[in-house]
C-alpha cells in the first residue's frame, strides 16, 4: 500500500501520452517513388504511389499509380524498361529477371506517368558492398506498459569488415523467411452448427508440422555510416524480427540482405528512421522535410515523396533454433490442420539445410 | 529636549499586540498645556528586528489628506492641531500598523515594524525602495528576493527560481519540462545565467521539471530584460544574476527540509566570529531511491539522480575590503527504461573582492572559473560507448563605480574571458573493438570587453542613464577549418579544402559596440515614463534539435561561418504606483530585431559533426510585445497579474532556394505564444496559515504538422512541408498550495508544512502532439502531456 502511494506521488507517471484529435492541413496527393535496384538478382521493383491527407480514412490503403512508364537509365545510356505488375502488385514495376546492376555505374529512374507527366531521379552510384563475415543472433526484450510479459524478439547482428579507403552507408533489409510452423489438430474444434451441434474438440489426424513462408517485413529500418567504424571488423545490428508466439517454436530460416547506397540514399533513410521513431519525447528531433531525390521536368516546384536507390548487394541465410533463444513468447496455439494455415505448406523447401 | 523625555516611547512593546488584535487603545500623545494649533508629532521608524531606519515609509493621516515619507533616518515630522487622528505606517514588506491617537501636544513617536513574513526571515522582501519601479532609469529590470518567490506555490514542495521568473511579463518558458526562459521572443541560449558571477549553462534538474538552484542559497535574482547596463554582455537577450545568500557572522543556524521528492540541509555561521562567514548547502532528491524499490518494470529499469551544493565563504577583512568566495556544483543523471544513461554537471568557482577606496569611489573584482560536463552513456552490452562534452570558462572582470554627487554617478570597467569547448568525444567502452573512437575537434575563443556607463539626474524629473560596451572576440586554432565552394550550399559535397590552425592561433576576430540607453521622465513621485535602447553580441551559439537544454545540444561558438548574433531593442514604459505604493503598474512595449540567429537544415545531424557548419543555417528574427503589470505589493491578499501579448518570428533567406525555410517570409519561432497570462495571489489566512495560488495561461506553441502521408519501406511516413503552421492547444494549469507555521515546542516542531498542488484540474497541457501509424491501429494523433494529473506534495521546513 505504502509503496503505490509512493508510485502515486512519483513524478514519472504524470506523463501520459493519449491520443488526441488535431486538424491537420488538406493533404495534397503528391508521388512517391520507393525501391530500390542493386547488384543482386532481379527482377527489382520500383513501386510507385499517391500520398494522402495525414489520418484520413484511407489510411492502409495503398493508391497505386498505374499504366505508368518506368525505366531505369544507366550512365553509358543503356535503357531497361520496368513492366507493371498485376493484381495486387499493379503500382509496382519490376526489372527483367536477369537485370542487375554494376558496381561503378550511375542509374537514374525515369517515369512518365499516364497523365504525361514526366519525373526523373538524379543519377545515384552503385557502391560495391562488403559481404557479411557472420551472422549471429541476440534475444532482445522489451519492457511494455500494462503487461507483466515483456515484448521480445531477435535482432540480427551483421559481422562485416569495412573497407578502409572509401565512405560507406549500409543498409539491411529481411528478405523472404520461412519457419517451421507447429499447430495442434488435436484440438480442432470446429464451431457448433445445427448438423454438428458438438462442441467438443473434433481431433484432426493431420498435420502438425508445415513450412510457413513469409513476406518480407521492413518496417524497422537499419541504416548506418561507417564513421564510428572505418576500416575494422563490426557488428551491427541489422535486423529485428518480432517473436510472436509461432515463429521461433523450432526453427526459422530467413535472408538477410546487405545493401550499399549512397550518401544521398542514407540521409534520407536516416530522416525516415528519424520520423518513424518519433515517440512525442522532449528528446524528439523537430520534424523535418523527407526530401527525396526524384524531381518533376515539368514543374520544378511540384513535390515528389520519395527516394530511388540503387546500391550494391549480398545476402545471407541465417537458420534460428528455439534454443538459441534466451527468452521466448507464450507459444500460441493454433488449434486446426497446419495446412490451413496461409502460406503453410507441408513439404520443406528444396534449400532448406538447417 | 525636555519634552521629548516627557514622551519616552510610548509604543515600545506594544506592536505585537497590535499586529494580532485590530482593536487598539487610542493613545494620548503630548502633554496637555492647552496647545491648540501647531502641534508637532515627530517621530522615527523602525524594523523591530533588526531596528534598522525604514527610508522611504510612509505615514499618513487620513483625517487631513497628509502623507509623509521617511527620511534616510526613517525619521518623519508633521504639523497638526489638536484632535483625533488615525495614523497609518506603510511600509513595502512589512505589516502596515494602524495607530489612532489624541494629539495634545508636541511628542516624538518611536515606531517598531514588523516585516509583513510571517516567517521572520532576515531578508528584505520586495527591496528598500517601494518606489524603484518609478524612480530607478534602468528599465526592464526586475529583482525577485527569495521571499517573494516563497509566495508561489512550490513546484513538487520547492521554490523554483526560474519558474518564478517565468510569471514576469515578457518571460516565458517552452513547456512543462523546459530548461531555461525565453525572454521577450529570445532563445534559452540568449541569457546570461550567472551564479556569483560565474555562468551557468545548465540551469535544470530533470530537463527543467527542477531549476538546479538551492533557493536557501540564493538571497535574490535579478533579470535584466530591456535595457542592460553596460558591464552586461556576452549574450543577446537577457541576463539573468543570481546572487548567493551570505552566512551569519553572529551564530550559527541553518535549514532543513524534506518533501517526498528531495531533501535539503543548509548551515551557516561565523568562521571566525564578527570576520568571517560560512554558508553550506546540499540538496539531493531521492527519486531513483523510490524507482528501485518499484514492481514495473519500466520504472525499475529507470533512474534519475540529481544532487547540487554550495559554498559560500565571506571575509570583510577590513571595513573596505570584502572577499566572497562561491562554488556551487549540480549534478543529474537520468535513464527511463533503456540502457542510456545521460548525465550532466555544473561546477563553478567565483572569487569577488569589493572594496570601497573612498567614499565616492568602490571597486568590484571577480574572477571565476566554471565547467558544465555532460554525456550519454551507452551500456546495452554490444558497441558500449560513451559521448563526453563539455564547456570550460575562466575570466575575470572588474569595474569602478564612482559617485560624483548624488545625483550622478560613472561605472567603467573591463572583461576577459576564455572558453573552451569540448564539442563530443565518442569513448568505446566495451571489451571488443567494434567502435572507433571519435573526437570532434576543439573549440577556442576569447571574450573581451571595455565598458562604461554614466547615470544621472537632471532635476526631480528626469533620469538619464547611457553607456557604451565594447565588445572584442577572437576565435582561435587548434582546428582544421573547411573551405567551401562558392555559390554551392555548404555541405559535406562542396568542401574543397582545408585549412589546419595551430594552437592558440587566430582563426576569426569579430567586435562591435553596444551602446545602452534609457531615459526617465517622471511626472509625479508614483509615476514615469521610460525609454530605452540596448545593443549586444553573443559570441556562443547553443544548436539544438530538441526544445530543452539537453546533453544532445551542442554548444558552439561563432566562427568564420557562424556569425555572432546581434540584438537590438528598443522599449518604452509607463510605470504608476497607486495608493502610497500598494499597487504598481506597469506598461511596456518593445521591439527586438535579431540577427544570425540559428537554425538547423532539415533532418540536420548534431552530434559529433566535426564541421557542423554543414547542418546549419543563420535566420533573422524579430519579436515584439505589450507587457502589462499589477502588482499588489501590501496586505492580506498580494499578488500580481501579468499579461504579455508578443511574437517570435524568425526568417530564413539563403541564396540557395533549397535552403530556404518556409519560402523565406516570417514564421513563428519555437517559442513565439502570443497570449501569455498569469495570474498569482498570496492570501494570508491568519499570522500563521497562508494560501497561494498561480494561474497560467498562454497561446499553444507552434508546431508542424504533416501535410500529406506516404508509405516506405511498410512505414507510413509525414510529408511536412512548411515549419511551425499549426499550434499546440492553448496552454493553461492552476497551481495551489497551503503553507502552515507550525508554533510547536523546540526546535523541530517549529517549522512550516507546505501542502501543494500543480494542475489543481489536472488539465493534459500538450507537451508535443506527434503522429503515429502503429500497425492494426487507425492512425492517430497522440498528446504527450508531462503533467497530465493534479500532483500533490509535502514538505517540512524547519530552521534552527
Amino acid at each position: 500500500m505504502l509503496k503505490r502511494l509512493v508510485f502515486l506521488l512519483l513524478i514519472l507517471p504524470m506523463a501520459c501520452v493519449d491520443p488526441y484529435e488535431v486538424e491537420v492541413p488538406e493533404g495534397e496527393q503528391l508521388l512517391t517513388v520507393e525501391g530500390i535496384i542493386s547488384t543482386g538478382p532481379g527482377p527489382h521493383a520500383i513501386t510507385l504511389s499517391r500520398s494522402a491527407t495525414y489520418g484520413s480514412i484511407f489510411e492502409g490503403l495503398i493508391r497505386p499509380v498505374t499504366l505508368a512508364t518506368v525505366v531505369v537509365r544507366d550512365n553509358e545510356g543503356n535503357i531497361t524498361f520496368l513492366t507493371e505488375g498485376v493484381d495486387n502488385l499493379k503500382g509496382s514495376y519490376f526489372t527483367p529477371a536477369n537485370f542487375r546492376a554494376q558496381v561503378g555505374k550511375s542509374y537514374a529512374l525515369q517515369i512518365r506517368t499516364a497523365e504525361g507527366k514526366v519525373y526523373t531521379s538524379t543519377p545515384e552510384r552503385v557502391a560495391a558492398v562488403p559481404a557479411i563475415q557472420s551472422l549471429n543472433i541476440r534475444t532482445v526484450t522489451v519492457p511494455t506498459e500494462g503487461s507483466a510479459v515483456p515484448k521480445s524478439g531477435i535482432q540480427l547482428l551483421v559481422e562485416l569488415r569495412d573497407p578502409a579507403d572509401e565512405n560507406n552507408f549500409y543498409y539491411w533489409r529481411n528478405g523472404p523467411a520461412v519457419y517451421i510452423l507447429e499447430t495442434r489438430p488435436d484440438l480442432y474444434t470446429p464451431r457448433p452448427t445445427p448438423q454438428n451441434p458438438d462442441k467438443r474438440p473434433q481431433p484432426k489426424d493431420c498435420c502438425v508440422q508445415c513450412f510457413r513462408y513469409e513476406a518480407s517485413n521492413n518496417q524497422s529500418l537499419f541504416v548506418v555510416n561507417d564513421d564510428n567504424f572505418n576500416g575494422l571488423s563490426t557488428r551491427i545490428p541489422a535486423s529485428f524480427i518480432a517473436d510472436d508466439g509461432i515463429r521461433f517454436v523450432n526453427k526459422f530460416r530467413m535472408d538477410l540482405k546487405q545493401y550499399s547506397i549512397s550518401l544521398g540514399a542514407y540521409r534520407f533513410l536516416r530522416m525516415v528512421k528519424q520520423q518513424a521513431e518519433i515517440s512525442g519525447s522532449i528528446f524528439d528531433p523537430p520534424p523535418a522535410n523527407l526530401r527525396g531525390n526524384m524531381i518533376s521536368l515539368d514543374n520544378p516546384d511540384e513535390v515528389v515523396l520519395g527516394y530511388f536507390m540503387a546500391g550494391g548487394e549480398t545476402t545471407r541465410r541465417i537458420y534460428v533454433d528455439k534454443n538459441d533463444l534466451t527468452f521466448k513468447q507464450n507459444r500460441a496455439i493454433i488449434p486446426d490442420d497446419c495446412r490451413v494455415i496461409s502460406g503453410a505448406f507441408i513439404d520443406p523447401p528444396a534449400d532448406w539445410k538447417p | 529636549m525636555k519634552k521629548i523625555f516627557l514622551f519616552i516611547f510610548l509604543f515600545f512593546g506594544l506592536t505585537a499586540v497590535w499586529s494580532q488584535t485590530p482593536a487598539v487603545k487610542r493613545e494620548v500623545v503630548g502633554r496637555d498645556i492647552g496647545q491648540l494649533k501647531g502641534i508637532k508629532i515627530s517621530g522615527r521608524i523602525t524594523d523591530e528586528i533588526t531596528a534598522e531606519a525604514l527610508v522611504g515609509a510612509t505615514v499618513r493621516i487620513p483625517e487631513l489628506n497628509l502623507t509623509r515619507i521617511t527620511d534616510a533616518n526613517g525619521s518623519f515630522e508633521f504639523e497638526v492641531s489638536r484632535a483625533e487622528y488615525t495614523l497609518e505606517f506603510r511600509y513595502v514588506g512589512y505589516t502596515t500598523k494602524i495607530y489612532p491617537i489624541t494629539a495634545v501636544g508636541e511628542g516624538r513617536l518611536t515606531i517598531r515594524m514588523l516585516q509583513e513574513d510571517f516567517t521572520l526571515d532576515d531578508v528584505i522582501i520586495y527591496g528598500s525602495d517601494p518606489e524603484k519601479n518609478i524612480r530607478s532609469t534602468n528599465m526592464g529590470a526586475v529583482t525577485l528576493s527569495v521571499n517573494t518567490m516563497r509566495e508561489l506555490p512550490p513546484f513538487m514542495g520547492e521554490i523554483d527560481i526560474v519558474r518564478s521568473l517565468a510569471t514576469l511579463p515578457g518571460v516565458s518558458q517552452v513547456g512543462e519540462a523546459s530548461s531555461g526562459l525565453n525572454v521577450r521572443g529570445g532563445g534559452v541560449d540568449q541569457n546570461l545565467i550567472q551564479f556569483a558571477g560565474a555562468p551557468i549553462y545548465n540551469p535544470s534538474h530533470m530537463f527543467g521539471l527542477f531549476t538546479a538552484f538551492n533557493a536557501d542559497m540564493v538571497n535574490d535574482v535579478t533579470l535584466y530584460k530591456a535595457v542592460v547596463p553596460s558591464r552586461f554582455g556576452g549574450r543577446s537577450s537577457a541576463i539573468l544574476d543570481i546572487i548567493p545568500k551570505a552566512g551569519s557572522v553572529d551564530k550559527w543556524g541553518g535549514d532543513l527540509m524534506a518533501s517526498n521528492f528531495s531533501g535539503k540541509l543548509s548551515l551557516n555561521g561565523p568562521l571566525i566570529k564578527d570576520k568571517v562567514s560560512i554558508i553550506g548547502g546540499f540538496r539531493i532528491s531521492y527519486i531513483n531511491w523510490l524507482l528501485q524499490s518499484l514492481s514495473n518494470t519500466t520504472l525499475n529499469n529507470s533512474k534519475a539522480n540529481f544532487y547540487d551544493g554550495n559554498l559560500v565563504i565571506s571575509a570583510p577583512l577590513t571595513e573596505n575590503n570584502e572577499f566572497t568566495y562561491s562554488y556551487y556544483t549540480s549534478y543529474d543523471d537520468f535513464a527511463f527504461a533503456s540502457d542510456t544513461t545521460i548525465s550532466w554537471q555544473n561546477n563553478a568557482h567565483s572569487l569577488q573582492w569589493k572594496s570601497k577606496l573612498s567614499e565616492k569611489l568602490k571597486m568590484e573584482t571577480l574572477g571565476f572559473y566554471s565547467l558544465y560536463e555532460y554525456g550519454i552513456f551507452n551500456q546495452s552490452g554490444l558497441n558500449n560507448f560513451e559521448i563526453n562534452s563539455d564547456i570550460k570558462d575562466m575570466g575575470g572582470k572588474t569595474f569602478l563605480n564612482y559617485t560624483l554627487s548624488p545625483t550622478q554617478s560613472f561605472t567603467f570597467g573591463a572583461e576577459y574571458k576564455q572558453v573552451a569547448i569540448q564539442p563530443g568525444e565518442l569513448v568505446p567502452t566495451g571489451t571488443s573493438e567494434d567502435v572507433l573512437p571519435k573526437k570532434v575537434q576543439n573549440e577556442a575563443g576569447r571574450e573581451m570587453a571595455a565598458h562604461f556607463q554614466h547615470e544621472l539626474e537632471i532635476g526631480e524629473k528626469i533620469g538619464l542613464s547611457y553607456g557604451l560596451r565594447y565588445d572584442l572576440y577572437q576565435y582561435l586554432g587548434a582546428r582544421t577549418v573547411r573551405t567551401y565552394q562558392e555559390g554551392t550550399p555548404v555541405s559535406d559535397g562542396s568542401a574543397i579544402g582545408e585549412t589546419n590552425y595551430g594552437e592558440k592561433e587566430l582563426i576569426q576576430t569579430y567586435d562591435g559596440l553596444a551602446p545602452r540607453a534609457s531615459f526617465r521622465y517622471s511626472f509625479s513621485k508614483a509615476s514615469s515614463v521610460k525609454l530605452g535602447y540596448n545593443k549586444m553580441y553573443q559570441f556562443i551559439h547553443l544548436i539544438s534539435n530538441t526544445a530543452t537544454i539537453a546533453p544532445s545540444d551542442v554548444w558552439k561558438l561563432s566562427d568564420g561561418f557562424l556569425k555572432p548574433q546581434i540584438a537590438d531593442q528598443f522599449s518604452l514604459g509607463y510605470y504608476n504606483n497607486f495608493k502610497g505604493n500598494i499597487f504598481e503598474t506597469s506598461v511596456e512595449v518593445y521591439y527586438k530585431d535579431l540577427q544570425n540567429v540559428v537554425e538547423y537544415k532539415d533532418g540536420a545531424n548534431l552530434i559529433l559533426q566535426n564541421h557542423i557548419e554543414t547542418e546549419l543555417i543563420p535566420a533573422k528574427g524579430q519579436s515584439y510585445g505589450l507587457e502589462l503589470y499589477v502588482k499588489k505589493n501590501l496586505g492580506i491578499l498580494t499578488g500580481w497579474i501579468s499579461y504579455t501579448y508578443s511574437r517570435s518570428l524568425r526568417r530564413v533567406i539563403t541564396p540557395f532556394e533549397e535552403e530556404n525555410i518556409n519560402n523565406g517570409t516570417w514564421y513563428a519561432s519555437n517559442f513565439d505564444k502570443p497570449h501569455d497570462l498569469t495570474l498569482i495571489g498570496n492570501y494570508k489566512v491568519s499570522t500563521n496559515t497562508s494560501i497561494s495560488a498561480t494561474f497560467a495561461y498562454s497561446t499553444g506553441r507552434p508546431v508542424t504538422f504533416p501535410e500529406a502521408k506516404f508509405d516506405f519501406s511498410g512505414n507510413n511516413l509525414a510529408y511536412f512541408k512548411d515549419r511551425n503552421q499549426q499550434r499546440l492547444p492553448d496552454f493553461h494549469r492552476l497551481d495551489f498550495s497551503v503553507n502552515f507555521k507550525l508554533k510547536g515546542e523546540g526546535k523541530f516542531f517549529d517549522g512550516d508544512w507546505t501542502f501543494s498542488v500543480l494542475n489543481v484540474y489536472g488539465r493534459k497541457n500538450p507537451f508535443s502532439i506527434f503522429f503515429d501509424d502503429a500497425p492494426q491501429q487507425p492512425p492517430q494523433a497522440f498528446r504527450l502531456a508531462l503533467l497530465g494529473i493534479p500532483l500533490p506534495s509535502l514538505s517540512y521546513a524547519i530552521s534552527f
